[in-house]
């Protein structure tokens, strides 16, 4: 027998959801018409709008999930309760990652993904190498090797990232557990969809923080780190050696041509400097010897038989040792 | 059976109606709003080098400091959070102060700048924004303020280049990179930075934002748009929002040899705090800063932890060390209503006592 309340929220859901569907369709991006082009970014300038989406979307899913799967369930195990609202689909956890993987890592994640849609439109599966390394013979044997060494990369990225993921979800399960713990604590109560959510927001981020700082997760992102940049870096030698068959300029070459400049901007950096700090030292030497004089011809115009001495004295010293005071570097106040 | 959840199913619809109706309400005004400006306090550029550009702030009271204050901001993000909006802006609020506010804008590297060192940045770049500085006002040394990575550079300078420095502050700067808290720390120690920066070149920005989002993921990702759906229908509040928005993710590509170097010698070798950091083969040595230094960090910060900057209290070779803790996070030490009634205040106090 159909139960009406139930049958008003389970309506009251579709319609909501409905709607949600109907006004994020204003911001969702036109299919791409060329089937070889990198899955959609977000438009230019739009960015924060879908970052917000994405995460925005994750609550709602939440919410209407635990309105039904939870909240709207008589509690008899509050233990059980929690787990039916934050178990199912809409979990907020996994959409939280979701968000971050799609929109806020494009400059990397999304690259690798085109590029294997390009290089493989069938997927990995039947790539050499996947099963194992295998002798490679005959004219393209070097190419052989290389698709090999990319298989076995693959497979490696994809096994570090899995641990990576494992992990995280390890952190979700903890989280779950400290929510528990939270709500436990005596006199706590929540009376809000809201305050649940940030309460297992509290509870999830310090297992994850837990997590994150532990060996286990340094070990396991670093290996998923080099492990995708392994992949990176042969899928690049192999994009170079088409672009060398096309007779088209590499990145390594164009990245060659701009080591060498900035050695030579440095070299003429320090030869500028150099030459400078010889000026420098001149121009004081000759500051010192106008002075010099200059108090010589005043004293000769003053008395005319100590001259002299105080010309025999000073010029000569200061002569000799013109550069002492500013070898370092003369301060702008020297310098001028 | 007692149970902690206690949630009016019929409310819990409502709420979701309530949110629904804010957002589909709020889509509306967030659709029309424009790109939010930031404070743009008045000023002129005095120098420029490839994308470096060094500006002048004008415009603010009467200048009563005799040293110049030379900002120098990190290569990650963008110099404006110091200038983010006019009620919530450093650099203003230390020129009603009557400091005279120099900053130092990195620019935006491209592949021009892929092999750009820690050297050419810091002995380099910054020697040449500082004589500028310096020769403008006609002073031997002038005052700098180091935020974050800039800190830990100016901290460097100051180490290589002591008689250009007369007062030195570091704000929310890692000194000590090895704090068991610094989470970024403890990610990037089993990277192969070699591998990593070979292949990747420049380090895309969007790349280390993402690294950030991670650091709090539920928070950063969620948690901070389900509390914009209730300042939607504020347009004032709701372009904050989209100001701060802009400013984190409007952020530079990091040139891939200053990267490595800053990865391999900071966070994975701590040798700014052993002391065997080389920086255009000369030893960075925080013993030789004996000139007066304030040192700012911010209780709660994620991104620096406070040990990491109290750290260096211990290695600086100065007798005139002071510390100040701020309670806030690593942003809101520039832009929240505290920071602005006790940051600029407090920098223009201690350099006034030391003029």
């Amino acid at each position: 027998m159909a139960d009406p309340a139930n049958d008003f929220i389970r309506d009251y859901q579709t319609l909501a959801q409905q709607s949600w569907d109907a006004w994020t369709r204003q911001f969702q991006q036109p299919p791409a018409a060329n089937p070889f082009a990198p899955p959609a970014a977000p438009a230019a300038g739009n960015d924060a709008l879908e970052r917000t989406l994405a995460g925005l979307k994750g609550y709602f899913d939440w919410m209407q999930a635990a309105a039904s799967g939870g909240a709207a369930q008589p509690a008899t195990d509050w233990r059980q309760q929690l787990q039916q609202m934050f178990g199912g689909a809409g979990q907020p956890f996994a959409q939280a990652f979701g968000g971050i993987d799609s929109v806020g890592a494009e400059g990397f994640a999304r690259q690798w993904q085109s590029w294997l849609q390009a290089a493989r439109p069938g997927g990995f599966a039947d790539l050499a190498g996947t099963q194992g390394p295998t002798p490679a013979f005959g004219l393209n044997r070097e190419q052989q090797m290389q698709q090999q060494a990319l298989a076995t990369a693959l497979m490696a990225s994809m096994q570090a990232t899995a641990r990576y993921q494992e992990l995280i979800q390890r952190a979700n399960t903890q989280g779950m557990q400290r929510l528990q713990g939270k709500l436990a604590e005596p006199g706590r109560q929540v009376d809000s969809l809201k305050g649940l959510y940030d309460l297992w927001v509290d509870a999830a981020e310090e297992a994850y923080a837990e997590i994150a700082l532990s060996d286990e997760f340094r070990e396991a992102y670093g290996e998923m780190v080099n492990a995708q940049m392994r992949v990176r870096k042969l899928q690049q030698q192999q994009t170079e050696q088409l672009c060398q068959q096309l007779g088209v300029p590499t990145r390594s070459e164009v990245s060659s041509l701009g080591e060498r400049l900035q050695a030579l901007r440095r070299e003429f950096r320090a030869s500028q400097a150099g030459a400078s700090s010889d000026h420098a030292d001149e121009i004081m030497a000759l500051r010192r010897e106008v002075a010099a004089l200059k108090r010589q011809l005043a004293s000769a115009s003053g008395a005319a038989s100590v001259p002299k001495k105080v010309a025999t004295e000073k010029t000569p010293k200061v002569a000799r040792k013109p550069a002492a005071a500013s070898k370092s570097g003369a301060s702008p106040r020297q310098r001028k | 059976m007692q149970t902690p959840i206690r949630i009016d199913p019929i409310q819990a619809l409502a709420d979701i109606a309530t949110f629904q109706r804010k957002l589909a309400a709020g889509m509306g005004h967030l659709r029309e709003m424009r790109e939010p400006e930031y404070a743009n306090t008045p000023r002129e550029l005095v120098y420029s080098e490839d994308k470096l550009k060094v500006w002048h702030f004008t415009g603010h009271g009467k200048t009563t400091s005799k040293t110049p204050l030379l900002i120098v901001y990190a290569l990650v993000n963008t110099v404006w959070m110091t200038d983010l909006q006019a009620d919530r802006s450093m650099v203003r609020n230390l020129l009603e102060q009557g400091e005279d506010v120099y900053l130092i804008d990195w620019g935006y590297p491209d592949g021009a700048d892929r092999w750009l060192t820690l050297d050419d940045y810091i002995n380099g770049y910054l020697d040449r924004c500082v004589d500028v500085v310096r020769q403008r006002h006609d002073l031997d040394a002038i005052n700098l303020l180091g935020i974050c990575q800039g800190g830990a550079f100016s901290l460097c300078y100051t180490a290589l280049h002591p008689d250009k420095v007369k007062n030195l502050i570091t704000m929310v700067t890692p000194v000590d990179f090895h704090t068991p808290d610094n989470m970024l720390s403890h990610w990037c120690r089993r990277m192969d930075v070699d591998l990593f920066v070979d292949t990747m070149g420049n380090i895309p920005a969007g790349l280390m934002n993402y690294v950030y989002l991670t650091l709090k993921p539920l928070r950063l990702n969620q948690q901070k748009y389900i509390g914009m759906v209730d300042i939607l229908d504020n347009p004032a509040e709701l372009e904050n929002f989209l100001r701060m928005e802009r400013w984190i993710f409007d952020s530079p590509d990091q040139a891939g040899e200053a990267f490595r170097q800053f990865i391999k010698d900071f966070y994975q070798d701590n040798k700014l705090v052993k002391g065997t950091l080389q920086i255009g083969g000369r030893t960075v040595d925080l013993g030789m800063i004996t000139q007066p230094v304030l040192n700012i960090f911010a209780e709660q910060d994620h991104l620096v932890p406070p040990d990491a900057s109290r750290a260096l209290g211990k290695h600086v070779g100065t007798t005139d060390y002071t510390q100040l803790a701020f309670k806030g996070g690593h942003i809101g030490i520039y832009v929240s209503g505290r920071a602005q009634r006790e940051v600029p205040p407090a920098i223009h106090q201690w350099l006034r006592q030391r003029a």
